[in-house]
């Protein structure tokens, strides 16, 4: 079964037992001589050589001068060693044969194959198929492409039915990349067959010999006479033999299938057998030699370019890698956290490994991307990753056979690809593929392509154990993955570490100029105030030490008091203003009609003489600071008795609106108003929209209700027209519904 | 009953010690003030040491104390007289600029006596010294010596 590939679902212990070496036998579509070059003397011959040369073997030694002259200067020039040979065509007794001989240890092997009416006799008469094959593979765009090439090109200077290139994964497991057939035979393409279907030792002899051939599997087994050689005793090692009669089993799965002609070509990359070119007929077919030595030429020449390009390619692919990498990292500095930034980028997050699902784990959250497993296994495999040895990154292609319990999840995460971001904290980057099986069949579903053969041996039998074999595992991880897999964890823990450095220093900068504005107002509040206090008590002493002042004198001593308590106003004013940005909000939830009666109670003494119309409503608690609160509401409403003053009577109205998002407090008055051309200006700090002589005040307490509302997470704003009263509302979130405030 | 014992004002700020004992000398109290410009003389004057060793025993009717002051600040001199059992029977009143709450909650802590923050208004600074100069210099009863007999 060594000879074809992809060949069926035969017994590998039996397949392995199989002499293909050494058969004793051959197939019967040409002849074999055995020359030992010391004596030069013919020793072994297949029992139809003289049969088809009419040369006269006896089955005795004899000199091959004697026994058959026209190839006795041939088995002289061949080297003694396999696998170089010579392909001559000689003619013996009148008869035209292909002559193929190579050399192993003292003896020469010489295969006769008549050559056929009409078939190409020469390597030269195929050179212009061969040239126009090189040039299209030169053309071809990727590996696919070559092959598909590849297959072509055999398909037309062989004119068999179906030509295969089917490629090994590194595991001896197989695909069929590429097919070109004429539809007598069933497509192949896509499909995967197990490695047991080319045991260890085919494809070892696959690398030494790299061309197979049956013509029809009907065939009968000429022995070779004598069995064993007689210079030895031994058994004739035929592995250079093309005529090699092959395994029984396997010529009974090629009459089953349908397929009597096979034939292979070993493809090499770098030493390697990297695959084959199969080919395969319905009838039984003999391409001659000059046309399997340019399927051999083709086979080393798609050889060399998949090398070629698999370089290329390979470092395409790490560039590619790389400037996704790059996007990626480019991406997650738009965000302000790593760990949003991969979110944001979920996709080229997931593809950077080639992946199709990736999660991030840390302490604290679990963010998950694409095909993954749900996220109560995404921590069981973080418990699995700690329980192993620490390495930075981890790739596994079976994660079922590597950690209990993996297989329920084999469909999202036969594969792991795991990295490490933190020598503290088991906290991973994972990127998850699923298994192979699973992919496959989505791909292509290859079922539907075969047609039933034999109840036997079947294609479609040979890829359920394909899937046998990789249940369970992935795709691998290639290197190029596993590398930038390395290089992102090299990156994110930069971006991390930069990030708390950066967070670090920032803080600590706050801290400092915190530190510093706290210096400064303590500074201010002590030593600002002393000065005004003096020139007060300095002018009040001086009052009453001179009672007998003139009017103007005393009008001075009075304005220079004012100013310097209005003075110490402003600062405590200002001090108050900067302290509330300091502060800590001591939230609960604050009745605000309890609050409000203690406002107008503080405000009993403005109220006197005044003649006001209270309309005040039920007011909803809100959930705040309430000292902070009482001092919004005291500003706003003795905001409106002051503005009132001149209205008889003056009618202020406290109401609540809230609704679902926040309770919004409102205080109406019929004042002065203010034109809504400057309503920017009423909240900021000394912004007064009338004069000082008008209106009594610093011009701080809108600023300081904005500033407390702001640091409630909540907002504040006016309405108002000139001459006709304002009213002020601010509105304060619900708990729970805050957003976060410094 | 009239406690005579001085009053010590710790002041540096020459103003505030001028209008301070402007608005003392209106109580018309009879206890000596006595005046100490940092806190290292406010120590020497109460432990009876260096410059003041010399002075007749006796505790304070009460400490009038800055907060802010040169060498030792107010709130050291607080804390050391609070914390020795010796002498934590003074009445110390905190006098200061400061509105900061810190200083309060400090002074607090360390067991001051009261707090004040001189009012810039001259008229309230004036009624609350003279307020404290009442209370602790006339109406404030002392408690019994319970240090070494005075002779």
């Amino acid at each position: 079964m060594a000879d074809a590939a992809p060949a069926g679902a035969l017994d590998l212990e039996a397949c392995d037992a199989e002499p293909i070496r050494v058969p004793g036998a051959i197939q019967p579509h040409g002849a074999l001589l055995v020359a030992d070059r010391t004596s030069g003397r013919a020793v072994q011959a297949s029992a139809n050589f003289a049969d088809l040369t009419g040369a006269a073997w006896t089955g005795d030694p004899q000199p091959l001068d004697v026994l058959c002259p026209e190839i006795a200067a041939l088995a002289r020039e061949v080297p003694a060693e396999p696998p170089d040979g010579a392909l001559r065509t000689v003619s013996v007794n009148g008869r035209a044969f292909h002559v193929t001989a190579h050399g192993h240890g003292p003896l020469t092997l010489m295969e006769l194959e008549p050559v056929i009416p009409g078939a190409p006799t020469s390597f030269e008469g195929l050179y212009p198929e061969v040239r126009s094959l090189l040039r299209r593979l030169e053309a071809a765009a990727d590996m696919r492409e070559l092959c598909a090439v590849a297959a072509r090109h055999v398909r037309r200077i062989t004119g068999f039915d179906r030509v295969l290139i089917y490629a090994f994964d590194p595991d001896w497991n197989g695909e069929v990349l590429a097919e070109d057939g004429s539809g007598a035979l069933p497509s192949y393409l896509g499909l995967h067959f197990p490695a047991s279907d080319i045991p260890a030792q085919a494809r070892e002899l696959y690398l030494a010999n790299r061309l197979r051939l049956i013509p029809d599997a009907r065939y009968a087994p000429v022995p070779l006479s004598p069995p064993l050689n007689p210079m030895d005793g031994a058994p004739l090692d035929l592995s250079f033999v093309g005529l090699r009669s092959v395994s029984p089993v396997h010529l009974e799965y090629m009459r089953n299938m349908g397929t009597p002609a096979s034939m292979s070509v070993s493809v090499l990359v770098e030493d390697r057998l990297w695959g084959l070119i199969s080919c395969h007929h319905a009838e039984p077919r003999l391409p001659p030699p000059p046309v399997r030595i340019a399927c051999d030429l083709i086979g080393q020449v798609l050889g060399l370019q998949l090398g070629a390009r698999a370089h290329v390619e390979a470092a395409e692919a790490r560039n590619r890698l790389k400037s996704q990498m790059t996007d990626l990292l480019a991406g997650m500095t738009r965000s302000p956290t790593f760990a949003e930034g991969l979110s944001a980028n979920a996709e080229p997050w997931i593809r950077l490994c080639g992946a199709e699902g990736a999660a991030l784990v840390s302490p604290t959250s679990v963010i998950m991307a694409g095909r993954t497993p749900s996220r109560e296994e995404v921590e069981d495999i973080v418990a699995w990753l700690n329980s192993q040895p620490r390495q930075d990154v981890i790739a596994v292609d079976s994660l079922p056979a590597a950690m209990p319990g993996a297989e329920r999840f084999r469909t999202e995460a036969a594969g792991l690809l795991a990295v490490s971001i933190s020598e503290l904290h088991p906290s991973y980057i994972l990127w998850f593929r699923p298994e192979l099986e699973q992919t496959v069949l989505w791909g292509g579903e290859p079922h539907k392509r075969v047609e039933p053969g034999s109840d036997r041996l079947h294609p479609r039998k040979s890829f359920e154990r394909w899937k046998e074999v990789v249940r369970g595992r992935s795709r691998p991880w290639r290197t190029a993955e596993i590398e930038t897999a390395r290089e992102f964890r090299n990156a994110v823990l930069n971006i991390v570490l930069r990030s708390a450095e950066e967070r670090a220093q920032l803080a600590e900068e706050l801290q400092r100029s915190n530190k510093e504005l706290e210096a400064f107002s303590y500074s201010v509040s002590h030593d600002l105030r002393a000065p005004f206090r003096h020139i007060v008590g300095y002018s009040e002493l001086l009052q009453e030490r001179a009672p007998d002042l003139d009017a103007t004198s005393r009008h001075y001593l009075e304005n220079i008091i004012d100013a310097a308590l209005s003075a110490g106003r402003l600062v405590d004013d200002l001090l108050a203003f900067s302290q509330l940005g300091r502060v800590t909000l001591q939230k609960s939830r604050v009745d605000m009609d309890k609050l409000m009666a203690e406002v107008l109670k503080s405000l009993e003494l403005d109220l006197k003489d005044r003649q006001i119309e209270w309309r005040i409503g039920k007011l909803a608690p809100a959930y705040g600071d309430g000292s902070l609160l009482r001092q919004v509401l005291f500003n706003l409403v003795s905001n409106a008795v002051k503005y009132s003053r001149d209205r008889r009577p003056a009618v202020i109205e406290v109401f609540a609106e809230s609704n679902e998002r926040e309770a919004v407090y409102a205080v109406r008055d019929n004042g002065v108003g203010f034109d809504m051309r400057y309503v920017d200006k009423l909240f900021g700090v000394f912004q007064r929209l009338h004069r000082v002589e008008e209106f009594e005040g610093a011009g701080i307490g809108l600023a300081l209700s904005r500033r407390i509302v702001d640091r409630h997470g909540g907002r504040i704003w006016a309405e108002g027209r000139l001459g006709e009263g304002a009213t002020f509302r601010f509105a304060l979130p619900h708990l729970g519904r805050e957003r976060s405030v410094g | 009953m009239a406690d005579l014992r001085p009053i010590l004002l710790v002041e540096d700020n020459p103003r505030d010690m001028e209008l301070t004992l402007a608005a003392l000398s209106r109580c018309q109290l009879a206890n000596e003030i006595v005046v100490a410009r940092d806190g290292a003389e406010a120590l020497d004057w109460i432990y009876r040491q260096g410059e003041f060793a010399e002075r007749p025993p006796g505790d304070p009717a009460v400490v009038l104390l800055d907060l802010k002051l040169p060498k030792v600040d107010g709130l050291q001199v607080l804390q050391q007289v609070k914390s020795d059992p010796q002498q934590r029977q003074i009445p110390i009143v905190m006098l200061t600029s400061s509105r900061e709450e810190r200083d309060l909650v400090r002074s607090y802590q360390s067991g001051v006596n009261a707090f004040v923050v001189k009012p810039v208004n001259f008229r309230d600074f004036f009624e609350a010294i003279q307020d404290l100069g009442v209370f602790w210099g006339i109406l404030n009863v002392p408690p019994p010596p319970t240090a070494a007999p005075t002779t």
